[in-house]
């Protein structure tokens, strides 16, 4: 039986080959949106300290410790004098139980565990599509093209050029970044 | 923006049986007016037959059912026996006490039976750890108007396990399909001296 | 409530001065509280209201009727065959029943025969909207029996949208009220044992209910609304109208 996969989808790019994920460690992959200067610093903070944990324990962090621990940091961060404003996804595979995750963190820390989510105005645009089209069974080819037909709604209905995606794919040989079509040409309805 | 107790919506209540307890919750998690998910269970367990149900602030959902999960293994570990509910109301009062000044947006609800009296026992707080006890039911959450509404008509005294379950759902399945930031499914734990039954309700899903 | 209100509504006489010089504010409306809550049957329509009138914290009356019959005789309302639950704004609410009484006794003078529920529920609704920007500030329900002989019931916003319903609640104690209603009368959420097997259940179909479950079930919703909310209590007003006619009955609530 060979193990699902999860995918990732990267939020959109501001600057053209901005790349807005962390790898958190060899399974668990985190993509940010939010206030300009705080999402880069969170997230290599958080990358920072669950590497450190890795390196101490030789082991690496299931995706849902490492959900708990940033939602926790977040939270921390919530009730300080400058809280961060970041809205996060992280995605990963269980080392041990080879199965794929998905959680849903917003700038106030809430943590959802969903099977597909999206940040921003992509919420307003995907959600629906997902909605309809997503099933638990669902393999990488499928999960590709309903993140072609969910950019492609983006580049439809958006009327910023969000210069495309950056789409990495976790499976249990970890985290790989993947070729994807932007420069497909999407004519508004 | 409104008031931090409505942001993400949801529902809880609890009532109290003939020598059971049922504690029930809706499972939407919103921002406002989106449904970010459809599965996410507002009650949390604590010893083998008492419940602590949260709604209010997503964020502080999780950071207090964390708080008394951490809190309830201390105690466990120190006292080598499980919490009664009365002892975990006491907990949950003082530990939101203590942020008197800076409160969990959260209004908890306690179900559970004293497993040395083998008394059905339901409390409810406010943010601030106000107890409210309560002899036949308690409501929180969104739908907070609505479960008084229905839990107080439909309710009566010494029902049993498998009456007190229909009574439970039917009014909090009623009351969420009035709250726009409530419903999704819903969840309902029917608590007996040994036994605990877990039912998922589909209900509305819009 | 009372400041929301006034926020929302933003409604003032007085013209903006300069800062500094103390303002007096006209506030045109005030929530009176109280409840009311219609159900129809097969032959029948009830319409009920508590008799509580509020202001704030305050208690001005334990005795003021929301619902009115509609076109009968000045004093004791006789031969009327429609009945007015208003709840909100007391003084909106008298105002509006007076309007709609000369309109329906004036209907009956000017074509000699009595005004349908639908056709006063349509002029009940021109007159609210007629006042579409300093609205009666009020939630009304109209009922009476329909051509067929059927009970009939209307709901309507402050502006004039109105639906005929099976039932209905409105004021203070509304969304207490409204779920029980939708449980109890529409049988929400209900369905079939052993109708199907897990989500093929059969959901149990809404029919009329008798006058005496119907009865019932109007006073439980009070006793109920009564105990968890401060604005309701005292009597409740229940009027029956049959086609025998137009039964008024008062029940003592709890007076805390």
């Amino acid at each position: 039986m060979a193990a699902s996969k999860a995918i990732m989808r990267g939020p959109t790019i501001i600057k053209a080959e901005d790349d807005k994920t962390r790898q958190l460690n060899k399974n668990t992959l985190m993509a940010f949106s939010g206030e300009a200067g705080d999402t880069v610093q969170f997230a290599e903070f958080v990358q920072a300290n669950v590497q450190l944990y890795s390196m101490r324990n030789d082991t690496e962090l299931n995706p849902a410790a490492v959900a708990n621990f940033v939602r926790g940091e977040l939270a921390r961060s919530l009730r300080s004098r400058s809280p961060y404003t970041v809205n996060l996804l992280l995605g990963g595979i269980d080392p041990t139980t080879q199965t794929p995750h998905l959680y849903w963190i917003d700038y106030l820390a809430s943590l959802a565990s969903v099977p597909y989510a999206a940040h921003g105005y992509a919420q307003y645009y995907c959600l629906s599509l997902l909605d309809k089209h997503h099933n638990p069974n669902i393999d990488l080819e499928q999960g590709m093209k309903l993140l072609g037909m969910c950019t492609d709604e983006l580049k439809r209905r958006l009327p910023i050029d969000y210069k495309g995606v950056l789409v990495k794919i976790i499976t249990k040989d970890g985290v790989k970044e993947v070729d994807f079509d932007n420069d497909k040409i999407v004519r508004s309805a | 923006m409104g008031s931090p107790f409505d942001i993400n919506g949801g529902a809880c209540v609890a009532m109290v049986g003939k020598d059971c307890v049922a504690i029930a919750c809706d499972l939407r998690l919103g921002m406002q007016a989106l449904t970010i998910s459809n599965n996410f269970p507002k009650i949390f367990n604590f010893a083998p037959s008492t419940y602590l149900g949260l709604t209010g602030l997503a964020t502080d959902v999780n950071t207090v059912s964390d708080l008394f999960r951490y809190k309830v293994n201390m105690y466990r570990l120190r006292e080598e026996r499980h919490i009664s509910p009365q002892t975990l109301a006491n907990l949950v009062s003082s530990s939101l006490y203590e942020k008197r000044f800076g409160p969990f947006f959260v209004s908890p609800v306690l179900a559970g039976i004293n497993q040395t009296t083998g008394k059905p026992f339901i409390c409810g707080f406010d943010s601030i750890g106000c107890i409210d006890f309560a002899k036949d039911f308690i409501v929180s959450g969104t739908a907070s108007d609505q479960l008084f509404g229905t839990c107080e008509g439909l309710w009566e005294p010494d029902l049993g396990a498998e009456d007190l379950f229909e009574t439970i759902s039917q009014a909090l399945l009623s009351a969420v399909d009035r709250d726009a930031l409530s419903g999704w499914g819903a969840q309902v734990y029917i608590i007996e001296k040994d036994k605990v039954t877990q039912r998922l309700l589909k209900g509305r899903q819009d | 409530m009372d400041h929301q209100a006034r926020e929302t509504v933003g409604y003032s006489f007085s013209e903006s001065t300069a800062s500094g010089v103390k303002q007096h504010g006209f506030y045109p409306y005030t929530d009176n509280g109280g409840s009311t809550l219609g159900i129809t049957g097969s032959d029948f329509a009830i319409l009920a209201g508590d008799t509580r009138s509020t202001s704030g914290y305050n208690i001005n009356s334990r005795m003021v009727p929301k619902v009115f019959k509609i076109g009968g005789d000045d004093e004791t309302g006789e031969g009327a065959n429609i009945v007015l639950s208003v709840v909100g704004f007391a003084a909106d609410g008298t105002a509006l029943k007076e309007r709609l009484d000369t309109v329906v006794r004036m209907y009956k003078y000017q074509h000699g025969k009595p005004m349908t529920v639908s056709a006063c529920a349509q002029r009940l609704s021109t007159i609210l909207y007629q006042k579409r920007f300093f609205p009666y500030y009020v939630h009304a329900i109209l009922a009476g029996l329909d051509e067929e002989g059927k009970g009939a019931l209307y709901s309507y916003d402050p502006v004039g949208s109105y639906e005929r319903e099976q039932c209905r609640a409105a004021g203070a104690a509304a969304s207490l009220i409204m779920p029980f209603l939708d449980n109890q009368v529409n049988f929400k959420n209900q369905y079939i044992p052993g109708s199907g097997e897990g989500h093929a259940l059969a959901a149990k179909k809404a029919e009329p209910l008798p006058l005496e479950t119907v009865k019932g079930l109007v006073r439980d919703a009070f006793t109920s609304a009564v105990e968890r909310h401060i604005e309701v209590g005292d009597n409740l007003q229940m009027v029956i109208i049959t086609k025998d006619g137009i039964q008024e009955v008062y029940h003592p609530l709890k007076k805390d």
